[in-house]
Parts: C-alpha cells; structure tokens; sequence
C-alpha cells in the first residue's frame, strides 16, 4: 500500500470529534475533508476539517514564543535566517481539530458501501488521507435534480456536483450571506435549473433591482419556461397591474408598519366603505376603498361626519398618504377587471419561472406587491389541496423568492395577517414554498427560520448570523463557525435534509451555466392537416 | 548517608559527597536576604566552585574576550544521560537509566539513539554488588556504594566512550555536564578516553547548563556576562579562562563562553587541556544558533530530549513490571504495601 497520500495520523478526541497530527509544512484547510482509514475495521471515517494550529514537541511554557522572537530580532537587524529553527520538520508540526462526520462500511461482496452517522471510534493513529471519489459516492443519489455546483473540500473543488432536490423547494429554501458573497449568482444558478426543469416546479421571483430581469434571459431555456412582468414599461417583460379590488388590509399591514390606532383605522375605514358598498362609491372588495379615500379632500370634514370621530385625525391622515401613495403606483389599478394575478397563477401551474421585476417600487410597495401574489399562489395551492386533490397532485411545487426576507419574516413581522410565516408554516403540506435571501438571518424569527429545511449558507461575517444558523439548520453547524467566517464568494454550505451533513459546495457562475446549458429540445414537429383527406 | 538533620539525604546532595555543607544559621527570611545579596554584590574577587568534586586551580580573574565564529566541524556527536525512579520501597528501589547519542553530520541528524533503558534495584548489599557487576566499566571500586549517580554516569560515559570510538577524525563529541565522571569511575578511564580521543583527533567537550562556579560566593558565570556586556558589548560573543583540573587525567581547562550574540546565558565549557581554546569554541559556537536557545549547542538539546525519562516512560516500565509481578505471583496488596507513594496518598488524603 502506498503511504504517500497520507496527510497525518489521529490520535485523539472522541466519536464526534477527532484530532490528528501533520507535517509541519502540510497546507491543510479550514472544511478540507479528510478521510481516516481504519486498517482493523476496514471503515473509512470521514472527517471535516474545524481548526488548525501549531504544534511543538517541546513542552516548555514559552518555547514557541521564544523562538519566534529570536527571529523576529534576527528580522530587525536585517540577519533573516541567523538564527534557524533546524529539524523544524520533526520539532514543530501542525494538529488538524476535526469533525466527524460518519462513517463509510466496508464493501459487501456487492461492493456496496453505506454511509453511517458517527458511533465509534476509529482505531488511534489511523492514517487520514486525502478522500477518493469513492468515498462521496453515497452522496450522489442525494444530491437532487438542482444542481448548484460541485463539493467543495478547503478550497480544492471535487468533480462531484452537488444539488438539491427540487421537490425540497416546497420546504422552504434560505440563503444567507453577507454582500458580494454570491448570493444572486447562487439564486440565478437555481433558477437556471428550474428553467431546465421541463415544468416539474415554478418560481415566483421577486427582483427588486432589476438584476435578474438582465440576466435571465441569457438562459437558453427562458424563451420558454420565464415570464417577466415589470411594475413599469420595460421591453420584453409584461406590465404588471393589480386591482385594488385583490389587495387586502393584511397586504396593507404586512408591507407597512401600522400603530395600533392606525390599524384600527384601517379598519374603520375597510367598515366604513363596505357599509356603503357600491351603490355610493362604486367600488367592488378589497381595498378598492382606497381610492375614494385617496381623493378625499376634507379629511377633518369626513372624519367628523362619515367615522363619527371615532379615528384621530393626525392617524387618518397617516392612512391618507399612504393611500394616496398605493393609488399613484404604476401598477396598481382601480379597475377590479384589470389583474395578471390569474396570468401568474397560471404560469406557475405549467412549472414556469414568474420574475416580477420591482425595480421603480419602494421597499414597502414592493412587500406590498409580494404580499399580494404570495397570498394569491398560497390560496391557490392550499384550495387545490382541500378542494382538489387530483389538481393538486398534478400542481408543480413552487417557491416564492423574496430578497431581503427579513422584511416579512423578522419576529416583528409574525402577525396574523402576514402571509409569509403562514406560508413558512402551512406552505410545506400544499407545495408552496419559501426561497428567502437575507444577509442578516439573525433579524429572522428563529422559529419560522426553523421550519426552513434547506440553508445555503455563504459567507457570514456577523458571529450572531450565524449563530442563528447553527441553532437552526438541520444538520450540525456546530463546529463550523470559523469555516462559515472564512468562505470566499461562491463557496457555500449546503444544510439539508438529504444529505447526512453540511455539504460543502462551489457554486457555479451564472455565466457558466448560461453557457453550457444544452438547449431546449425542438418543439415537435406538427404534420400539416391534410385537407384533401378531410374533403370527401 | 544522612544530612544531618535526621531525614534522608538528596540526591544532588548524595551527588558533592566531598562537600562538608555548613549550616549557616540564618533565623529570619530578611536576614536570609542580606546575606544573599551580600553575597552577590559583595566584593570579595575569590574564584570557586564549592561543589566541585577536583580540585581546581583557578584563574586570579578571569577575563571575557572576543570569541570569532569558525566553520561548524563536519561530525557531531552529543551525548546526555537520563534516569528515573520506578518503584520506591525506600530500602528497595527500581531504577531505570540510559544513555542517548545523536550524531550530526553536517546539518542532518543521521543518528538518534536514545538508548537502551537499563534497570538496576538497589538497596542491600547483594543488589549492590549485582548493580556494580552488571557495571561495563574496569577499575570501580568492588566495595564503593552504589546510587542513581554512580548508574547514570556510568551509562553516560560508557556512551561518550563508543562516541569517541565512532567518530571521524575532526568530529567534536558533546558532552552534557563536564568532564567529570562520577567519583566511583575510576580516574584510569577519563585519562584513557582523552587520550583516545586526541590521538584520533577528535575533541571531546562538555557543557554545563548551570554552573556552580563563584566569585566572592556569587555566581561566577552571572558576574562575567555582566562583564562582558560592559567591555564587549550587549551582542558580543566572548569566551574567558575559568580554571585548570584534572592533571590525573592529562588536565581539563574550564572555561566560560558566550556562543552566540543572543544567547540569554553563558555556560562552562570543559576542554581537554591540551586543546587550543579559542578555535574549539569558535567552532563550537557554530553548532549554537538554534532558534529555540542560541547559544547551546542544538546537538545536546537533541540527545537531552532523547536521555530524558519522562512520566509516561516511568509508567510504562511500571506496567511492564506490574506483569512480571502478575507472573510472578506477588500479591498486590503486597506490592501495594511496598510501593504505594504515602507521600502524595497522605497530601491527597
């Protein structure tokens, strides 16, 4: 057996944990994995690398200290070298802190090997070595039918491509990282693979800058599997236009922060106008109110009259900007006929991918909007599930994609009447999802961040983000804070239930995949009716 | 032996059998305290080394001069001693020793040799005799006593000895401590291994970490790095005559030196007489530029490394008695009874 790829020998820790001994000069990397080879038991143990430090066979308090200061005077005087550590390849070496992260069986006489949790310990002193492509085979069958990218180990890249299960989108999906970490190109390289997806799930993306209205339709695929709609006029994308009639007061108050007396506003107002109901203002359901208020002139006036002083007239006049505000968007209407809620509903039934360029909307006009189509796809799904059995098992899953998640999702945020932690609740059992990108998870409610099945965890700066993460990600991420800190852009890990650890992964360039995505196969070829056949 | 106050002796007492330790009564820490620092700003220029087991005639004041670095010699070879006490019934004692050697050639360690451990009990006069039988070395006295010294040096010099015998011509052997045998080897065998070793052009030479040699009662090698420093410079390496011994043996001078500009001490160094000392501790100061302590020859802190017996080692050969005695059918409780450390069982207790 050739030793030559050995990379150290463990000697310490406990089942879930190991420690092993390198060279001194061995460049071992924080999330390398590294593989120890039991000779007695014939496992292969699979570890991750959580820490590296120094290490000396001298047990001196100070010794390492000293040394370094000899040199560093050695450095000062310009005489670099007179002083050498010698033998430093066997004084000095490097202690590898790892995770383990299970087991691989011998093969049986099939040549079958199964991938354990951890429950035992390796024999001490086994040789760890650098994993071969055997070892990850088990991995391949759960890596889903989205891939994102290949398994990462320190910052080498494997040929091993790694994904998710598209069905996993209806568990709700995060992904969390700090700026120019990657997040759009990671959520662009998903939506790429939903666009090749043939129609077995959909994705209602909002973007709120415009970005991915640029570079989607790259995409080999998005001439027929995206749909873009636009707040504003934009080429190639269709006009998004809501009816007041279809916005409630729960959209109202999930976009907007309400007092207490605004809310009881609000409602006197949705009381009032519904008691007049269309015989005096003309207006269907909804906030289709909104309107006449908006256009109201004499508040002080409609205040005493209409609502009998019962609202504040400096909280009537909050309700009143606002209002005006809703009713100058682009993209709302006042006519209840006008809607693409039914267009969007419908594309994502065929398994489409629905952008929603925002861009030109407000942070809050832009929740209020989310808000409005999330609850309309949730209702949607959840009737389908109670009503429809049949239709709801032909539905594709879907995902609603939200940036900034923190907006609608935050312990603030969970009310009543907020649709997306009832989506993150209920979501699941009807296939509607949550794909939710924040660079701050820790403003996220850490029990609605619970029910989110699947991290994609980038690199995170702030110890409480990930912190957060830790608490609530379904595999441990225990011993993977100074990894999550140390991630450069593109690398990730992935947290699922599938597979049975944190993966680490390189996530494509959106670039990449535009270019080497295979085309859409033609679409088949429609003999021409033969008339004359028809013509008796 | 005793120490006079009724306890048992030290080792590092057992160690200066020749010296007549005086009492020197002091009643209080502050008076304790002025003699001290009388002592070590006192005065008084008087050379000595109170522990010595030879006489030395000594310098009148030795004086630090500038010592060059020379090439390193081509061959090195370092020698340490190592010893630890396994079993303690106080009149029954297992001891374990051994000798290390490592040979440098070059910069490349070609050889480490940490020797073979060897057990002698001791306690009664039958163990005696058997330990002074088992000893390699002719001439010691059938009749002397038998300690921890006597076996480590013996063992140690037994070593320095094939180091000799194994070296190039222009190879240095290094030896930790002096040049001084244990008193019990017999003064015939350093004569013959100086003689060996200079007709096969080998310098054989020792180092001592910690040296007992005084001036006016304080420590002599403390006052001349002071010295030193003043006349040569902070950074300077020097070297200064110390004293002469040994003319039983051919002579061994005794000198102080500085071996690198940025060792934290000086050392005794012990030479044969008849080697010219400023080129043999140029030379020698090449083999102390270690980063770890500059100024010690790396060579030793290697065979030091190697000699030690450290407290898994004990344990191991503890173990390894353990089945013999299982074998052997001694009882625990007796081994117990004879061996349990009532010292630290009556701290804990």
């Amino acid at each position: 057996m050739t030793m030559s790829n050995s990379r150290g020998r463990l000697f310490g820790k406990n089942v879930l944990d190991g420690v092993f001994r390198a060279a001194p000069d061995e460049d071992l990397f924080l999330g390398e994995l590294l593989v120890a080879v039991d000779e007695q038991t014939g496992r292969r143990y699979l570890f991750r690398v959580v820490d590296v430090s120094y290490g000396s066979e001298h047990r001196e308090p100070g010794w390492a200290e000293r040394v370094a200061g000899t040199m560093l005077s050695d450095d000062a005087r310009g005489e670099a070298g007179a002083h050498p550590l010698h033998d430093q390849g066997r004084r000095t070496y490097r202690v590898a802190d790892c995770r383990c992260l299970g087991y691989l069986t011998p093969p049986d006489a099939a040549g079958r090997q199964e991938f354990r949790k951890p429950k035992s310990l390796p024999t001490q002193f086994s040789r760890v070595v650098a994993p071969e492509p055997a070892d990850f085979e088990f991995l391949r069958t759960k890596m889903g039918d989205l891939p994102f990218g290949h398994l990462r180990s320190g910052e080498t890249v494997v040929d091993f491509e790694v994904g998710i299960p598209g069905r996993s989108l209806a568990s709700h999906v995060g992904i969390f990282a700090t700026t120019g970490m990657g997040k759009s190109n990671l959520m662009k390289v998903l939506i790429g693979d939903v666009l090749q997806a043939e129609g077995r799930y959909g994705l209602l993306v909002i973007d709120p800058h415009g970005e991915y209205r640029k570079e989607l339709p790259r995409h080999p695929w998005a001439a027929q599997r995206l749909r873009t709609y636009a707040a504003r006029n934009l080429p190639n994308a269709s006009r998004l236009r809501i009816s007041l009639a279809e916005l409630t007061v729960d959209d109202l108050r999930t976009a907007y922060d309400w007092s207490r007396p605004q809310e009881e506003a609000l409602f006197e107002l949705e009381r009032f106008y519904s008691s007049l109901g269309s015989v005096r203002q003309g207006t269907a359901s909804g906030l289709a109110w909104l309107l006449p208020f908006s256009q109201l002139d004499d508040l002080p006036g409609f205040r005493e009259v209409d609502l009998g002083n019962r609202v504040a007239l400096n909280t009537l006049q909050v309700v009143h900007r606002r209002a005006r505000r809703i009713c100058d968007l682009q993209c709302i209407s006042a006519d209840p006929a006008v809607s693409v809620g039914g267009s969007i509903l419908a594309e994502l039934e065929q398994g489409r991918v629905v952008l929603v360029d925002a861009s030109g909307l407000g942070s809050t006009e832009e929740v209020l909007v989310g808000s409005f189509l999330a609850r309309t796809v949730l209702d949607r799904w959840s009737a389908a599930y109670l009503d429809d059995p049949e239709l709801h098992e032909r539905l594709p899953s879907v995902a609603f994609v939200l940036e900034e998640a923190q907006r609608v999702l935050s312990s603030n945020s969970d009310r009543e009447s907020n649709v997306f932690p009832r989506m993150a609740r209920e979501g699941r059992k009807f296939k509607v999802g949550l794909c939710a990108i924040t660079q701050q998870p820790k403003l996220l409610d850490a029990e609605l961040l619970s029910q989110f099945n699947t991290f994609f965890v980038l690199g995170l700066a702030d110890e409480r983000d990930r912190n957060i993460l830790r608490s609530s990600a379904k595999q441990d991420l225990s011993a993977s804070a100074g990894e999550i800190q140390t991630l450069m852009p593109g690398e990730c890990l992935l947290v699922n239930l599938e597979a049975p650890f944190a993966v680490p992964a390189k996530v494509r360039l959106w670039d990449d995949v535009v270019r080497s995505a295979a085309p859409p196969p033609e679409p088949r070829a429609v003999a021409p009716p033969n008339i004359s056949a028809l013509v008796d | 032996m005793t120490d006079g106050t009724g306890g048992e002796s030290h080792a590092w007492y057992s160690s200066y059998p020749y010296v007549i330790m005086v009492r020197v009564e002091q009643a209080t820490i502050e008076q304790a305290a002025g003699r001290l620092a009388a002592l070590l700003t006192g005065g008084s220029t008087r050379v000595a080394d109170p522990f010595a087991t030879n006489d030395l005639t000594y310098e009148a004041e030795p004086i630090a001069r500038p010592l060059p670095r020379l090439a390193p010699p081509p061959e090195v070879w370092a020698v340490d001693g190592g010893q630890a006490l396994v079993a303690d019934a106080r009149c029954l004692q297992l001891l374990v020793t051994r000798a290390a050697r490592v040979r440098f050639v070059g910069d490349t360690c070609v050889l480490e040799d940490e020797g073979e451990l060897r057990a002698t009990v001791l306690g009664g006069a039958e163990n005696r005799q058997a330990a002074l039988a088992a000893l390699s070395v002719g001439g010691i006295d059938p009749s002397t006593s038998v300690d921890i010294n006597l076996l480590r040096d013996h063992d140690e010099w037994a070593a320095i000895a094939r180091s000799v015998e194994e070296a190039e011509p222009g190879a240095v052997v290094l030896v930790d401590g002096d040049l001084q045998p244990d008193w019990r080897i017999p003064s015939t065998f350093l004569a013959e291994l100086l003689e060996r070793a200079d007709r096969r052009q080998v310098l054989l030479t020792a180092v001592t970490k910690h040296s007992s040699l005084s001036r006016g009662g304080g420590p002599l090698l403390g006052w001349l790095e002071r010295e030193a420093e003043t006349l040569l410079g902070p950074r300077a390496m020097w070297w200064a005559p110390v004293a002469r011994t040994r003319t039983d043996v051919g002579g061994v001078q005794v000198v102080a030196a500085r071996l690198d500009p940025d060792a934290r001490f000086a050392f005794r160094i012990d030479l044969p007489l008849s080697v010219d000392p400023e080129p043999a501790l140029g030379a020698l100061s090449a083999l102390c530029d270690d980063a770890a302590f500059p100024g010690y020859p790396y060579a030793l802190s290697v065979a030091d490394r190697l000699a030690a017996c450290p407290g898994w080692l004990r344990d191991e050969v503890w173990s390894e008695l353990d089945d013999h005695f299982d074998r052997l059918g001694v009882p625990l409780e007796v081994r117990d009874r004879a061996f349990a450390d009532r010292h630290s069982l009556m701290e804990r207790a």
